[in-house]
């Protein structure tokens, strides 16, 4: 299939000897820390983590003059002194005991390992796959090793190739063809530890044709007392007339700092609703990138982001149409008070044979206080004429008529602000379908917003 | 009830009412009318408690209360209710929670108990019915998406629903066309009684051929430079502003 009709406009520059000697300085000491690597449980593994090397060596970490990290210096975040060992982590079952919802399948990860001992899989069906990808990449999974790094061939993300190279472990999950998966899984992530440690966990998850799932992720700080780094990778591919349903929670301490790339292949008839609720108080980068590659497809990203104190939260999103008749709908909404500063790019590309696409993308922000910071950047870049494509963003404080119109109804201006602002996240959750877990998330909110 | 004395208020150093007095007692209905730019909504809004203007000299008294002291929700909660001019649209806000939560807060301020779920739905399909609002209305989010006469019902039925001591209806009737000013009318004639008063601002006497006032006043120029009965109403309709603001300008000079 010929999908290459958009040119790309990242004409980089070839880097020197010495620059690329300096980053294989830091990836060397990266790769001497991790112990286990993918590459080790299988030969497949182990050539596209070479390649990788390869080309993070010449790329090294993003600087300042990288345009795609513009708001977000990674190097102030993420430094060589970080290290890539794995430490063992000393969570109790007491400590996760209320992060778990019996009503999902719950898979618990500490620091980007998958503890089956803490695991519930008591509901899950005999038909879906959930196992470490170092398992199924080492038992020969072919769905594993076909696919592992596919959907980020191409890719030119320097976290992205750093996290292949170095990562040692994550989930694969695998939805057979024509299996509605009547359970969501719930992946419960913690980071814990006194090491300013960098984790580099990589998943997998597979929807044959016809398969549907909700995939919970929430992601959690338990007992950490140092800075850590988390540089996540999620590879997703969903196949002809299959439903991806992927809620994200975000609700980690100000010492995490991630990065968190998702690549999703959206095929012929199928559909992603992918939806990410930020409430961090560290650092956050999301990128996500839907490379829409079936016709009558249709991808829905949204996203809530609650900033406050001297966080940092980076939505950088992709949405790729590559064929014809797609629909594709964005809308990122951030809440930035205090010292906070949030971040908003997001950029649709629509190939030059997309003709017919829908595509959609929205962002809103609300300012608290003078010291908060928005950057947002909405890009649409189009090469078919056949297309309707619209972008929009606004930013301001909380409206004062608004407000005005409901403390002179009895309201103290406290809860006036407080329902304003829950309203304005309404439209984001409102988008998660899991009634349970779209009333968790609205108590978070409201636990945020106060 | 309401007894406004001297009151003097500007923006951004502009002054709009200049030495303003206003008495209103229990069970009376006023009316103040008056041309564009007199100070009318500016007076609604100070008495509302909105912050942007600057009150320069006077008071405003309520049930005894010095309001000047209060903010904009404890003078709903003590019984002052402003009809906007223009109602605020408040997406992803349903008006029965809006009204839930606010009668809760009037209620907690008072001492009363909060009020029972199935008493708060009875009250609710009555002052329904009072404004002939439709109930799929009061379901959507508060005037999102209302045409111009749904928000004037539905500030009506916001008035029906937290039953103020004091209402003040600021031009409820611009916009609007005879059926739904009808309804208006109808709704606020039924809500009168002789223990609460209202004031009602308006550009036109039509208005108050359905709401029948006790007391007219002119607002001119930042002060009320004439007062009757429902009569100089009329005379207004019939002689337009331009009488009063001849006649006003000989006093001043």
């Amino acid at each position: 299939m010929e999908l290459a009709t958009a040119k790309t406009n990242s004409t980089r520059r070839v880097p020197t000897q010495a620059e690329i000697d300096k980053n294989t300085t830091i990836l060397n000491k990266w790769l001497g820390e991790a112990e286990t690597r993918l590459g080790s449980a299988n030969p497949f593994a182990k050539d596209t983590q070479l390649v990788a090397e390869e080309h993070f060596a010449h790329v090294g970490l993003p600087d300042r003059k990288a345009e795609d990290y513009k708001y977000t210096h990674i190097r102030t975040y993420l430094q060589e002194d970080y290290t890539a060992k794995a430490f063992a982590a000393n969570i109790l079952p007491s400590e996760i005991e209320s992060l778990l919802n019996d009503d999902f399948i719950s898979i618990v990860v500490v620091n980007g390992k998958y503890v089956t001992e803490y695991s519930r899989l008591n509901k899950l069906p005999q038909q879906v796959t959930v196992q470490s990808l170092y398992k199924a990449l080492q038992q020969g999974n072919e769905v594993a090793i076909k696919n592992f790094n596919r959907a980020l061939h191409k890719s030119k993300n320097p976290l992205a190739m750093l996290n292949t190279a170095l990562a040692g472990d994550g989930i694969f999950i695998n939805v057979p063809e024509t299996f509605l998966c009547p359970v969501p899984i719930h992946i419960v992530n913690i980071c814990t530890g006194d090491t300013k440690a960098l984790h580099n966990p990589r998943s997998l998850v597979y929807l044959h044709e016809n398969a549907e799932l909700t995939l919970i992720e929430s992601y959690h700080s338990i007992k950490q007392t140092e800075k850590n780094f988390t540089n996540s990778v999620t590879e997703f591919y969903i196949e002809d007339n299959a439903s991806l349903e992927n809620y994200i929670l975000q609700d980690e301490d100000a010492l995490s700092q991630r990065n968190d790339v998702r690549q999703f292949i959206v095929n012929r008839d199928s559909r992603l609703n992918s939806v990410i609720i930020s409430l961090d108080g560290g650092m956050v980068r999301n990128d996500p990138t839907v490379l829409i590659e079936g016709e009558n497809s249709e991808a829905h990203l949204n996203g809530l982001f609650i900033v406050k104190e001297n966080g940092h939260i980076d939505n950088h999103t992709m949405v790729e149409h590559r064929v014809p008749n797609c629909f594709s709908n964005e809308l990122y909404k951030g809440v930035i008070s205090d010292n906070a500063e949030g971040v908003f790019n997001g950029k649709i590309l629509v190939y030059r044979d997309a003709q017919k696409t829908n595509a959609y993308q929205s962002n809103k922000n609300i300012l608290l206080g003078d010291k908060a910071v928005i950057n947002t950047k909405p890009q649409l870049e189009i090469y078919a004429d056949d297309v309707r494509c619209t972008h929009g963003t606004s930013t301001g404080m909380l409206n004062e008529e608004a407000l005005f119109y409901m403390r002179s109804r009895g309201l103290n201006e406290k809860l006036a602000k407080n329902i304003l602002l829950q309203a304005f996240a309404k439209e984001v959750s409102n988008t998660i379908k899991n009634e349970a877990f779209r009333a968790f998330i609205e108590q978070k909110i409201e636990e945020n917003i106060q | 009830m309401l007894e406004i004395k001297d009151l003097k208020v500007s923006v951004e150093g502009k002054q709009i009412l200049k030495g303003l007095n206003l008495t209103v007692n229990k069970g009376e209905v006023h009316a103040i009318m008056g041309p564009n730019g007199s100070g009318k909504s500016t007076l609604a809004s100070v008495i509302a408690g909105k912050e942007d203007y600057t009150v320069d000299g006077g008071s405003i008294t309520f049930n005894g209360k010095d309001m000047l002291e209060l903010s904009a929700d404890e003078r709903a909660k003590e019984g002052m209710f402003l009809a906007f001019q223009y109602p605020v649209e408040i997406p992803g806000v349903s008006t029965i929670n809006f009204l839930k939560t606010a009668i809760a807060e009037i209620r907690q301020y008072r001492g009363l108990p909060p009020m029972e779920a199935k008493d708060f739905l009875k009250t609710m399909r009555e002052k329904q019915k009072l404004v002939e609002i439709e109930a799929n209305l009061t379901g959507r989010s508060v005037n999102e998406g209302f045409s111009g006469g749904e928000k004037k019902r539905n500030e009506i039925f916001q008035m029906a629903m937290l039953e103020p001591s004091m209402a003040i209806l600021d031009e409820t009737d611009s916009g609007l066309d005879i059926d739904a000013l009808r309804i208006v009318a109808t709704g606020v004639n039924k809500l009168r009684t002789k223990d609460n008063a209202f004031v009602v601002i308006t550009h036109y006497q039509r208005l108050l051929e359905y709401i029948v006032p006790d007391f007219v006043h002119v607002l001119y120029k930042g002060r009320i430079v004439k007062s009757g009965t429902r009569e100089l109403a009329l005379e207004l309709e019939g002689k337009g502003y331009d009488w009063i603001k001849k006649e006003f300008s000989e006093i001043e000079a």
